[in-house]
């Protein structure tokens, strides 16, 4: 005690006002919990048992405390609602003439109320703790907690509500248990554990039973001596010696959770702890049956039926947990449909099964570990992403609440009249359980180290003997002892108590110093890399085979056995999508490829938005705007490519959300599983990075790619079907769209852009509507920056397919970017109601007035290409600034609609994952950049951006690069919009074009003037208007896409393909593709893409299907 | 199985043995035993049918790769018991304060790397990886996927950028992982 109060000195230096805080938190619940006192005294149903402080089953006074606030509030409830009903309807003649306004019935609250307020007043408590941090990294939470519970302990006592006694037996085991010690099943390392089973169940079984008898006749050896000054009979004392014996879960995960042993080191004692439940319930049964029996009946067959009774409770436990984690699995397997209910199966069918093995007297604790143990590897094949995080953090949450609630209840409990302090007893049971788990732990470490490859060394056993914590388990264990009985029960109870202080106190607090001064090897937390994972299940499987081969049946044979029969049998059955074989494999290659893509874009959240930022549309658009107000003229050529004379083009205006959203997807496709592609953008974005961008850097974008990722799903079902639907539209690339749009801005007269954007501000509210109504002509986002390839038209259903479903998973439409562009371009001088229409492909089909013919020719887009660079770019950036906003409004859920989409077979997969033409092609920039000069330059940009750019010729590239990617994307759309285009600009500029930018004249301007030149949708305008206008319109369109398609797989098509089924124009933008083929080798990356692709999609179809329930 | 008892190991070879793979005598008797009895054709040598007649082995999904290890010595394709015992010893445990020649965490790394490098080059390429990830992860994974795994899994080791694993590399990339435990196996005495 003196521990104890030394602790609450230091807690109240550390932090007076925290500790004044709880204070008042503690009165506050005694005043709540005082006048229940009054009323619960005028109740009939309460009895308070004046012998026992614990009245054990039951609810207390309080009410019973339980984390689940569903439960059924007993028969004091009933009994106070009847007495609430008898004063009814005394109260009734008054009632009757005046209605009540307002009124106080506290009764009918009470059970669930106290319960809250315990919970309310727990968890504040450790929002205090941990928001004194000092106090926090001194004392393991668990002291803190109890000592919280000792003041509010006080509190009760002294007003005199001496009989609260939240912490009993039954709500303990039945309500506080099973959250703690699912979660440590759940989250078990199985391979760990089931590697040094052997060894946790010796010391669990053997180390416990042995504690337990040399405990309990230390202590009556004592006893004989009368320095106890009472009668100590042997069973007694062998009863207390079961319970006060066995290592506490609860307690172990606290402290150990802390201090962050080498796990190897925790799972022994942890696994200890929680196997020994098995041991400690039997001997707790056995030593109690005795007692009741007597000593004098006792026969030899009653230890054997006592030995008999363990591997029952025991096996039967482990049993019944197997086969409800097994039903978990089967269960979850048909959940697809309703992912919502899929964690409720975890949780309410491990605590079936712990109340199952409680039913049957068997252990419950082994039941419910063995469950989650089980159940885990099935039912995550089964379970949405979702319903994963779920999952985990309510399972985190329950046990860690239910364990805050342990450990102030422990504390409550101390604060009572009853107990019976023998100085003697409570000292000896101290030493001895300390001394005995030292000797236990050296003899048993001893023999287990016989046994084991890793053997344990004299620190660890130290740290398990010292980690031997005892707690809650005990306590409500020793509650459970019938006074009658055992005259000694408030001794022990006192002595209980006083031993979990002490290790939880002193051990507690000091196990975190002295593993450090002991230099205790500490876990790293980390995921596996891919290589660990292969190797390592290389390893095993060789390992499995040399033992074969040497002819001993180890842990990797047994290992390699039950894989064998689980990959065989009961995967199958179990596993709704079973893949096969190393499951583990496939799993850590999707998580790695999503942290790398994750990784990226919160990385380069603000870079994204600089470098991407130059590529997208948006930025485009800043910059375009920016020229406008400063009028500079240094992007003069762009002008003239810029002119979209074409109205195909101006259809494609795109949404700007498209255009993010195409940005982004493509980012993170691009970014996902190659590591050193992603370097190289980095360091473009750095590179690329205005200072102008950067004032206006926004996160949205690393929101809005998260978000997709996982909610992209639903959006390939809608879009596909959508574009499906209309034929003509699913040709049109969202990123076409975009760089018409761009192309529009950019054009000199400006009014193209002006008036689609505000065209489209305008009918915003509209978009949403239509766009779940209309086609998926917006589905198309395609990143490739690819020229225009041409594939043949037999292949454009597929592409076109395949591309809709991707395009719809693209967050890019937002109409609300268009209000951004409407600020900037106010003024509509011009109004092409088509263009406005057009710009939003879903529009196209219903736009009565499809084309308008540009007039504009070729040299006179070129001229404009010239003027109008500078405002290119300065629209470009304004329209990033408002991006975010648009981002917020895209919504991905807005945007589908609830028809049942049949969705194409994509569902699995994105239908542009399968096809390879999309795969193949890598990414835009390094199409362009890397491609053409340095093809395998092994530098990424990020990697320069990690070095600080330390090379500085690269730098000067990159900016050029960066922007010719940006470039690259939107003049891709153009050219696929716009054939005319590639022949007329082309054939100027055409295959030297991408060394040109390269090259880059004059900057990063030039270039990208270049590439709008290139792309200028003016060029596609004159002549694709003839084209367009007539039959072929739509194959003209899905000639471009076919086009972009191609461009994204370099290698996949060739240019014979295009040249058979495309016009002239289209094998413009072959030869383009084909320069940047040659560029980069990419395939294994454009693999890995695919791949990727598949994981996010199939990841984000879960998902997806999730929010459609 | 009668004439096994003939063909016991005489003292000294014992000791060479022992000598040589760090083996204890008891050991050694009992992998001899072992060795005899894979043995069908008591010839004092194993080829690679009688290591797959194994039937746990022989369903392993790298047996052909772990029997081709055992050969990596021989000559005529048999191995004989000095060169199973050195293929075995790689798999002692390591122990502190003696000598570990063949069971050093180094040499443990090198053999599963040999394992890999089926060309003797020193690396491993993209293709011997997809081969052995072919074995392990079987059939039921598109050939699109097990590439872009076994492509990611390279990129993430390589650091000089030649697409392929050197053995420095494989190292590194093993670098926290316990090769000391999970490459041991207890031989019993």
């Amino acid at each position: 005690m003196t521990s104890l109060k030394h602790g609450v000195n230091l807690s109240r230096r550390a932090c007076r006002p925290y500790i004044k805080f709880l204070a008042a938190a503690a009165f506050l619940a005694v005043a709540v919990a005082s006048p229940i006192e009054s009323t619960t005294k005028q109740s009939p149903s309460i009895t308070v048992d004046g012998i026992s402080t614990y009245p054990g089953l039951g609810f207390g006074p309080m009410g019973p405390v339980a984390p689940m606030p569903g439960e059924p509030p007993g028969t004091q409830l009933r009994q106070q609602q009847e007495t609430t009903t008898e004063t009814t309807t005394t109260a009734k003649p008054k009632k009757e003439r005046t209605f009540v306004i307002a009124a106080v019935e506290f009764h009918r609250v009470e059970t669930p109320f106290l319960i809250g307020v315990w919970i309310f007043f727990a968890s504040l408590a450790k929002i205090g703790f941990h928001m004194a941090p000092k106090l926090s990294k001194m004392f393991p939470e668990s002291c803190l907690l109890i000592f919280v519970g000792v003041l509010i302990g006080a509190l009760l006592l002294s007003t005199h509500s001496v009989h609260v006694q939240p912490l009993t037996p039954d709500t303990f085991f039945l309500y506080m248990l099973p959250p703690i010690i699912l979660d440590a099943g759940y989250f078990m390392p199985n391979r760990l554990f089931f590697d040094h089973l052997g060894t946790i169940l010796l010391f669990a079984v053997v180390g416990t039973v042995f504690n337990t008898l040399t405990i309990g006749a230390s202590l009556w050896a004592c006893g004989q001596t009368g320095m106890f000054g009472c009668t100590t009979p042997l069973l007694d004392m062998l009863l207390f010696g079961a319970l006060i014996s066995a290592v506490d879960p609860v307690a172990v995960l606290a402290v150990f959770e802390e201090i962050h042993v080498d796990e190897v080191l925790y799972i022994v004692v942890f696994g200890e702890s929680l196997l020994n439940d098995a041991v400690t319930v039997v001997l707790y049964h056995m030593f109690e049956a005795y007692t009741e029996m007597g000593a004098s009946r006792l026969m030899y067959t009653d230890f054997l039926a006592g030995f008999a009774s363990f591997l029952v409770v025991a096996l039967g436990g482990t049993c019944i947990g197997v086969i409800w984690g097994f039903g978990t699995g089967l269960v979850t397997r048909f959940t697809n449909e309703v992912r919502v209910i899929e964690p409720i199966f975890i949780f309410v069918m491990a605590y079936l099964a712990y109340l199952n093995a409680e039913m049957f007297h068997m252990s419950g604790i082994l039941a419910i570990t063995f469950c989650g143990i089980t159940m885990k590897n099935y039912v995550e094949g089964n379970i949405s992403h979702k319903s994963h995080t779920t999952i985990k953090y309510t399972m985190k949450m329950l046990s860690s609440s239910s364990e805050t609630i342990i450990f102030m209840f422990l504390g409550v409990a101390t604060v009572n009249n009853n107990h019976d302090w023998n100085t003697w007893f409570v000292l000896l049971t101290i030493v001895f359980c300390s001394v005995f788990r030292i000797i236990g732990v050296y003899i048993f470490s001893a023999v287990a180290n016989k046994f084991r490859l890793h053997k344990l060394n004299t620190v660890e056993k130290f740290v398990m003997s010292y980690g031997g914590l005892r707690g809650a388990v005990a306590f409500a264990l020793v509650l459970l002892i019938d006074p009658e009985v055992v005259k000694l029960q408030p001794m022990f109870v006192t002595t209980t108590i006083a031993v979990i202080y002490f290790t939880v106190f002193i051990q507690g607090i000091t196990i975190k110093p002295l593993v450090k001064i002991l230099n205790v090897k500490t876990a790293e937390k980390r995921k596996p890399t891919m290589n660990e994972r292969i190797h390592e299940r290389f390893m095993d499987h060789l390992m499995a085979g040399i033992e074969d081969i040497s002819g001993k049946h180890g842990n990797h044979h047994m290992r390699d056995k039950f894989k064998r029969f689980d990959n065989k049998f009961i995967r199958p059955f179990l596993l709704r999508n079973y893949q096969g074989a190393e499951p583990k494999i496939l799993e850590t290659y999707s998580k790695l490829a999503m942290r790398d893509a994750i990784e990226y874009m919160q990385r380069n959240a603000s870079t994204i938005g600089n470098i991407s930022g130059a590529e997208s549309m948006s930025a485009i658009f800043k910059n375009y705007t920016n020229s406008n107000f400063n009028g500079s003229p240094s992007f003069t050529q762009l002008d003239s490519s810029t002119w979209n004379i074409d109205m195909q083009e101006l259809e494609y205006n795109p949404s700007k959300k498209d255009l993010t959203d195409a940005r982004i997807h493509h980012l993170l496709a691009e970014e996902l599983c190659k590591p050193y592609r992603r370097h190289r953008r980095l360091s473009y974005s750095r590179h690329a990075v205005n200072d102008r961008d950067l004032g206006t850097q926004v996160n949205y974008k690393t929101h809005m790619n998260i978000r997709r990722l996982v909610g992209d799903r639903k959006h390939h079902h809608k879009r596909s079907k959508r574009g499906k639907q209309d034929g003509k539209n699913h040709v049109t690339f969202p990123e076409f769209q975009q760089n018409g749009s761009a192309k529009q801005f950019t054009h000199g007269k400006k009014k193209y852009y002006r008036l689609d954007y505000i065209d489209e501000v305008l009918q915003e509210d509209e978009e949403q509507p239509r766009r779940e109504n209309d086609d998926g002509g917006i589905t198309f986002t395609a990143k490739s920056p690819g020229y225009d390839e041409v594939s043949p038209t037999s292949s454009h259903k597929e592409n076109s397919s395949s591309l809709l479903n991707q395009l719809a998973n693209l967050p890019g439409f937002n109409p609300l970017k268009a209000r951004i562009v409407k600020q900037y371009a106010k003024t509509p001088e011009e109004i092409l109601p088509t263009a406005v229409e057009k710009s939003l492909p879903w529009r196209r089909d219903r736009s009565t007035y499809n084309f308008v013919p540009n007039e504009d020719i070729l040299e006179e887009d070129e001229r404009r290409m010239s003027d109008d660079n500078d405002t290119y770019m300065t629209v470009a950036e304004q329209a990033r600034v408002a991006t975010p906003t648009a981002t917020e409004t895209m919504l991905p859920w807005k945007r589908e609609e609830a028809e049942g989409t049949t969705a194409l077979k994509q569902s699995e997969f994105p239908s542009w994952a399968s096809n390879k033409e999309y795969l193949a092609y890598s990414s835009p920039s390094a199409t362009f950049l890397g491609g053409i000069e340095k093809p395998k330059h092994p530098k990424s940009i990020i990697g320069l951006f990690r070095r600080e750019s330390s090379s500085s010729t690269q730098a000067a590239d990159l900016p050029i690069a960066s922007d010719s990617e940006g470039k690259a994307d939107s003049i891709k759309g153009d050219s696929s919009s716009m054939k005319g285009e590639s022949l007329y600009s082309q054939p100027k500029q055409g295959p030297s074009l991408l060394s040109k930018r390269s090259t880059s004249l004059g900057g990063p301007s030039v270039l990208l003037m270049e590439d709008v030149a290139h792309s200028d949708p003016l060029g596609a305008s004159s002549r694709p208007a003839s084209i367009m206008q007539g039959p072929h319109r739509g194959q003209c369109r899905r000639g471009s896409m076919l086009e972009l398609t191609g461009s994204l797989s370099r290698d996949a098509i060739t240019e014979e393909k295009c040249s058979k089924s495309l016009p002239e124009s289209e094998r413009m933008g072959v030869r383009r593709l084909a320069l940047g083929q040659q560029s980069l080798p990419r395939e294994p990356f454009n693999r890995q893409l695919t791949m990727a692709s598949n994981l996010l999609t199939s990841s984000s179809s879960d998902e997806s299907s999730d929010e459609n329930t | 199985m009668g004439n096994k008892s003939s063909l016991l190991l005489r003292e000294e070879e014992i000791a060479q043995i022992q000598e040589e793979t760090g083996f204890t005598p008891n050991q050694i008797e009992r992998l001899y035993s072992r060795f005899t009895a894979l043995d069908k054709n008591d010839c004092g040598t194993l080829s690679r049918e009688d290591f797959l007649r194994i039937p746990e082995l022989a369903i392993n999904p790298l047996s052909e790769r772990i029997v081709h290890s055992f050969f990596a010595e021989s000559h005529d394709d048999r191995v004989n018991f000095l060169q199973f015992m050195r293929v075995l010893s790689h798999f002692r445990p390591i122990r502190k304060n003696r000598e570990n020649r063949l069971n050093s965490r180094d040499e443990k790394l090198r053999f599963a790397f040999s394992m890999y490098d089926l060309d003797n080059d020193g690396k491993i390429s993209r293709d011997e990886l997809l081969a052995i990830l072919h074995m392990m992860v079987g059939v039921n994974i598109s050939e699109e996927q097990l590439t872009s795994i076994a492509e990611r899994t390279i990129i993430e080791a390589d650091t000089n950028n030649d697409q392929m694993i050197s053995f420095e590399e494989f190292c590194r990339a093993l670098e926290r992982t316990d090769v000391e435990q999970k490459m041991s196996i207890r031989f019993l005495n």
